[in-house]
């Protein structure tokens, strides 16, 4: 009878004490967050748009492409001064080939080849999954809240806290932290639009920072498809011929 | 004919469309179909947004470029070495102008597997001589790609080898760059090519060979070297370790034998390693006494290049490189020519002959008259990212020095690329150096110019 009630206390501690995060397996959610963004494998179109203060705007049309965990690759497509310039990632590295330079040359993560709050890291990103660990859960309403710490130092930011819709698993809110916790950028994402083939996401990302204070960017997304790609479309000689993959 | 000149570099600016600027401040109002969102509630006004299928479009063909004006003024220094031997028999004044303008046009075609790639420049600039002009087709060649892993190339390309920034003593089958701008397009040469490249899983991520036919003949590459030969060159590039390795070489009779390797590496997410080592077999190099006695030696030439590119949390880029040329000149060496030229430039003052100066003026045009004819050079380069929140703005400051004679070039810069499709740069450049060194002996004390491009696309 002692060990009956015994059982029952600690199923009961169990039951009632334990938080509910407990219940969730992290690693999974955050794959399962990745898969509804895009699918492992894509292209897709997304328009870059800097907005000063003042309303002045500059926009920038961008294909892009990836493959697997850890291979992506981009072309600009306007304005015409950017026109023809690609960039490559194959894990922790990246390129820019600048068609006027005439070769790639290798880029950091925490660079922007365009200006504005966006960088190398947000425009090349990879999957949540491939680059962050889930530390802690949080559920607040219909939200679940991933604390979530960079694999290695060689990501960009070094935290995220990632809000993320209950029922839909996608991102509503991502705050980009230094290792001090400090914010660098939030990212919200917006409208949801169905895609085709599946592929149901937020179609706008806006951004600020208070690095940038009043200075906003704003990320579209348009034709994401789920593709495959040699691996070879992924080489640093295949930069300047980048526009031939698409249709 | 002034007129003419004119307009060619007026007129382009006057058709640029206002509406370049007036989309700056739009107000669209979103299609049916396209995607939309609302600017942030602390944005000036509720803008919407939109992408329109159009706007992605992929065409068979592209016709692009910029328009370019870039006037400069040059401070001449009359007591340099160089100013004498250019400046001999004229007075052209304390300072020089020029006016260069330049249509810079891309085409392309593709079709299937077919493609054909066209770079033209088309030059007109005004100096103290007068008006000048150039046509020139910097590449034009034909590819063939028959699968994402080969492409074949016939025509005439640029290769750009090498990772470094400012020099890159690898660039076998290249032209030189321009230190002072090393993103100023260059002219290619005539060759035919191909790349295959494969990709793998583990420590080799990417191997790819290109194998270059390279033909020296008249009119064909003729400045390359001796001509009637057919040259072979190649590269052959791993991704290895999370490195790029590339071994390059150059083998033929129009030059000697060269052979090379560079590497670049990220160290961490701000850092980046790179460098090159060349090899040149029986290297020739032709040299002057301060007395004209001219001496030629042959040795095998053993250059290289060590760069880092360091971007700092203030957004601060920093370029470093150290360059050994193995086939330049030293210190002394260099003295010596400029002693030798001002002798020269002394006698035809008091002669009127002017056979020496024509000997010092034939030498400079040879490796006296490269960019940076020197052995061993440090370049720093300094820009900084949209300074107090100025977006697109890129202030920049560049130095070079020759080690050898402690003279150095500084050039400060202002980039702003703020208004759609326009490149606006303002660029100093001051040399300094006591008598008998390279930069102290260069005909300019100083150089400021402002350069303006306006770039296009179709479609």
């Amino acid at each position: 009878m002692q060990n009956i009630m015994r059982i029952l206390l600690v199923l009961g501690v169990l039951i009632t004490g334990a938080p509910a995060y407990a219940a969730i397996d992290g690693t999974q959610l955050l794959k399962q967050i990745d898969r509804n963004l895009n699918p492992e494998s894509y292209e897709m179109y997304r328009k870059i748009i800097n907005i000063e203060p003042s309303g002045r705007k500059m926009e920038y049309t961008f294909y892009s492409i990836k493959k697997g965990l850890d291979k992506v690759a981009g072309l600009f497509l306007a304005p015409a001064s950017e026109k023809g310039r690609s960039t490559l990632r194959l894990g922790i590295n990246m390129w820019l080939y600048i068609p006027n330079v005439g070769k790639p040359i290798r880029i950091t993560s925490l660079q922007s080849v365009i200006g504005g709050i966006f960088n190398n890291a947000d425009i090349l990103s990879l999957d949540y999954s491939a680059e962050y660990d889930v530390e802690k859960i949080e559920e607040t309403g219909n939200e679940y809240l991933l604390y979530l710490k960079a694999k290695t130092k060689t990501v960009a930011y070094d935290r995220l806290k990632l809000w993320a819709d209950k029922n839909k698993k996608i991102p509503t809110k991502i705050e980009c932290l230094t290792e001090a916790s400090m914010l660098i950028k939030t990212l919200y994402f917006k409208d949801i639009k169905d895609f085709g083939g599946g592929i149901v996401r937020p179609s706008a990302i806006e951004t600020d920072s208070p690095l940038y204070k009043g200075y906003k960017s704003i990320m579209l997304f348009a034709n994401i498809k789920q593709r495959d790609f040699k691996d070879e479309v992924f080489t640093l000689t295949y930069m300047p011929k980048m526009d031939s993959l698409r249709k | 004919m002034n007129r003419l000149v004119c307009a060619f570099v007026i007129l382009p600016f006057l058709f640029v469309p206002i509406s370049s600027f007036a989309e700056e401040y739009p107000s669209q109002i979103p299609a049916g179909q396209t995607t939309e969102t609302q600017a942030p509630a602390s944005a000036p006004s509720a803008e919407e947004y939109k992408f329109e299928p159009s706007e992605i479009e992929k065409k068979p063909y592209h016709i692009g470029g910029y328009f370019e004006f870039r006037p400069i003024l040059y401070g001449l220094d009359k007591e340099a070495s160089l100013y004498k031997l250019k400046f001999f028999n004229q007075d052209v004044g304390k300072t020089i102008e020029d006016y260069d303008g330049r249509l810079w046009l891309e085409g392309s075609y593709e079709k299937g597997i077919f493609g054909v790639f066209l770079k033209t420049n088309l030059g007109l600039n005004h100096t103290y001589k007068g008006w000048d002009h150039e046509t020139r087709i910097y590449e034009g060649y034909g590819s063939l790609k028959p699968s994402s892993s080969l492409t074949v190339d016939v025509g005439k390309r640029v290769f750009n080898w090498g990772k470094g920034y400012a020099w890159n003593p690898v660039a076998f089958v290249d032209r030189p760059k321009d230190p002072d701008d090393p993103e100023l397009p260059r002219e290619g040469y005539i060759a035919a090519t191909a790349d295959y490249i494969k990709s793998f899983n583990g420590p080799l991520k990417t191997f790819s060979v290109s194998p270059i036919l390279f033909p020296v003949y008249h009119r064909i590459n003729d400045t390359f070297g001796e001509l009637n030969k057919l040259n072979f060159a190649g590269r052959i590039y791993g991704l290895l370790y999370d490195t790029d390795i590339d071994l390059l070489f150059l083998v033929g009779e129009s030059k000697t034998n060269r052979f090379g390797f560079d590497f670049s590496r990220n160290i961490t997410t701000n850092l980046e390693a790179h460098g090159e080592f060349a090899f040149i077999n029986n290297q020739q190099k032709t040299s002057v006494d301060s007395n004209g006695n001219i001496s030629t030696a042959k040795f095998d030439a053993k250059s290289f290049l060590l760069g880092l590119r360091y971007l700092s949390s203030m957004d601060t880029t920093y370029t470093f490189e150290y360059y050994h040329n193995a086939t330049g000149f030293s210190s002394s060496e260099l003295q010596d020519f400029f002693s030798f030229s001002d002798k020269v430039f002394d006698t035809f003052e008091s002669t009127g002959k002017k056979n020496q100066l024509i000997k010092a003026e034939t030498l400079f045009q040879g490796n006296y008259g490269k960019m940076n004819p020197g052995k061993d050079y440090l370049y720093l380069r300094i820009s900084q990212k949209e300074p107090f929140n100025i977006l697109y703005f890129t202030p920049a400051l560049t130095t070079i020095m020759n080690l050898g004679d402690r003279s150095f070039s500084i050039s400060p810069e202002l980039l702003y690329e703020g208004i759609k499709n326009w490149e606006f740069r303002l660029k100093g450049m001051a040399l300094v150096g006591s008598k008998g060194t390279e930069f102290g002996e260069k005909q300019n004390a100083y150089r400021i110019e402002f350069r303006v491009r306006y770039y296009f696309s179709l479609p």
